[in-house]
């Protein structure tokens, strides 16, 4: 009972994050995609509630946090108004379908629990309940320092609220959200794409990637979640979506500061517009920042303190040569041509270069990250499968807007 | 979308879909039954915290709220998958490392644990609960 609840709690997220229904050109989508961004704007409010009781020293109850929500979803007022549902089913949608129920059978038979949920997602969100705020004392306990101590909280926030919904933590909850995750990540950019074929491909990429990079319970599908989200919003010119996919992004995992400096670049080169390449970021940068001088007033600086340590750029050979071979996916490069064929048969890349751009630098600031290891081949091995990903999913979202409509009332394919 | 991009696309995804079955079958049986952990099936063998996933919820009750506490295995040099397991399974109690100051409860997996200093107060499969004299 406690998993359901658990699960529950989450998937009721999806009424507050109703919210992001009246900008007008999410309004346009159809209701899968709508609903998976609802569920995308809900994680972002609640967790930003916890956040920001956390700093103000307001509990953390079923009444302070779960009021403010229904409010929203009252003020939302988008709830009668759940037209376009595709109630057809096309054969990419089965496909998406067949990805999530493998993935459903993988997380309920423990085949993609990815071990950091144990040691450190899980007990994050768990403790983090308990205190009923970010519990700097448990972060900052000098035994758990393996546990990174200044890792964005979202994830552990995320974890609080399921928690405080089944009023304890579920060690199932956080793998049953994986399928959940991916399917939303597979609307959601079916949707701002509007192509149900590569939505196909980036749910099999994803789900392939989630199950031999073992990503159950880790921050990994929540991260690809948003990043999807606001890589493909901001290709398909959806900018506010952006603004608040990236802000959450940068909110999930250390890598996803690189993240927004990247796609704030790649926006600022490809569509030439300053003050919106300054404002997209924005409130990522913001948020960040406020997490950063939280961890360093409590001395919890751990991983964002790492930029401050020596390359070693002769292994950079070996870096390569061992992301490479993990690159393969043990199934001979398949997601990386299964992206980068299409895209070579495309000739109007006009709209592909944001995303194009991203990938390559999220791929460069993970060879930069690799290099600063003195000795990176176990952490290539540990990690590589799962970070690279994310260039992954902006080439399918490269590849998709290569042959695209360039507007978005553009037909589906 | 043209023919040639659509067989791509779709010859990918079902290479991708069998080689997520076959990733799903190499990693062992039995392959519908409910698992006991969320470890169970992560690979052919069996994980580093499987064993303390299973002691330590019964070993919960048994302890006070507040209680310092340790889990490792005796005579392992990794201690730190028990231990950091042991964090996340007793929220209500403090888990200190085993490389400190043992505390007055250790949670042995499944070694004995030799310390002339402690008792054991309860026994399972996986291991055993002791207490500082």
């Amino acid at each position: 009972m406690t998993d359901i609840l658990w699960v529950a709690g989450i998937l009721s997220l999806i009424f507050p994050g109703m919210i992001l229904w009246r900008l007008p050109e999410v309004r346009r989508l159809d209701l899968q995609a709508r609903l998976a961004i609802a569920l995308a704007g809900g994680i972002v409010i609640v967790t930003a509630t916890l956040y920001l009781y956390n700093f103000i020293h307001l509990p953390w109850t079923r009444f302070t946090v779960g009021v403010p929500l229904i409010l929203i979803s009252v003020g939302a007022g988008t709830l009668a108004r759940t037209g376009g549902l595709r109630a057809r089913l096309p054969t990419n949608t089965i496909l998406i379908l067949l990805f999530v129920a493998l993935t459903i059978y993988g997380v309920a038979t423990a085949r993609e629990t990815c071990g950091d949920l144990i040691y450190f997602w899980g007990p994050k969100g768990q403790r983090f309940h308990y205190a009923g705020s970010i519990d700097t004392g448990f972060l900052g306990f000098r035994d758990y320092y393996l546990m990174h101590s200044d890792y964005p909280p979202l994830v552990p926030l995320l974890y609080a609220w399921g928690s405080l919904v089944a009023h304890r933590f579920s060690w199932w909850g956080p793998l049953l959200l994986m399928p959940i995750l991916l399917l939303a990540t597979a609307f959601a950019f079916r949707g701002l794409a509007r192509n149900g074929w590569y939505a196909a491909l980036l749910t099999a990429i994803l789900g392939y990637g989630f199950a031999i990079g073992m990503v159950g319970g880790a921050a990994d599908p929540v991260l690809l979640f948003f990043e999807v989200i606001a890589i493909a919003a901001l290709t398909f010119d959806f900018e506010i979506l952006a603004a608040v996919a990236l802000a959450a992004v940068a909110m999930t995992k250390v890598e996803g500061a690189v993240f927004v400096a990247i796609a704030a670049f790649a926006y600022l080169i490809t569509r030439r517009r300053i003050a919106k390449a300054i404002l997209i970021p924005l409130p990522a940068a913001i948020v960040l920042g406020t997490w950063i001088a939280f961890a360093w007033r409590n001395h919890l600086i751990d991983s964002y303190g790492l930029a401050r340590g020596s390359i070693h750029l002769h292994l950079l050979g070996s870096v390569l040569g061992d992301t490479f071979r993990q690159a393969s996916y043990k199934i001979a490069y398949v997601p990386w041509l299964a992206t980068l064929v299409p895209l070579a048969m495309h000739r109007n890349l006009r709209r592909a270069w944001l995303p194009l751009i991203v990938a390559a630098g999220t791929l460069l600031s993970t060879l930069f990250y690799y290099l600063h290891a003195a000795s990176p081949t176990w952490w290539i091995e540990a990690s590589a499968q799962r970070v690279l990903l994310t260039p992954l999913a902006c080439l399918v979202v490269a590849s998709a807007s290569a042959g695209g409509p360039l507007h978005k009332s553009g037909g589906d394919r | 979308m043209g023919r040639g991009e659509k067989a791509i696309v779709t010859g990918a995804t079902l290479i991708l879909l069998l080689a997520f079955i076959g990733r799903l079958y190499t990693r062992g049986g039995p392959y519908f039954e409910r698992p006991l952990t969320i470890v169970d099936h992560v690979a052919p063998d069996k994980h580093d915290t499987r064993d303390a996933l299973v002691l330590l919820p019964k070993v919960r009750p048994l302890l006070p709220r507040g209680a310092h506490v340790t889990c490792f295995e005796p005579g392992e040099r990794d201690t730190m998958p028990d231990f950091f397991a042991a964090v996340g399974q007793l929220p209500q109690q403090t888990v200190v490392s085993p490389d400190s100051e043992l505390p007055q409860y250790v949670i042995a997996i499944r070694q004995p644990f030799t310390h002339t200093a402690y008792r054991v107060i309860a026994e399972f499969p996986e291991g055993r609960l002791y207490c500082r004299d």
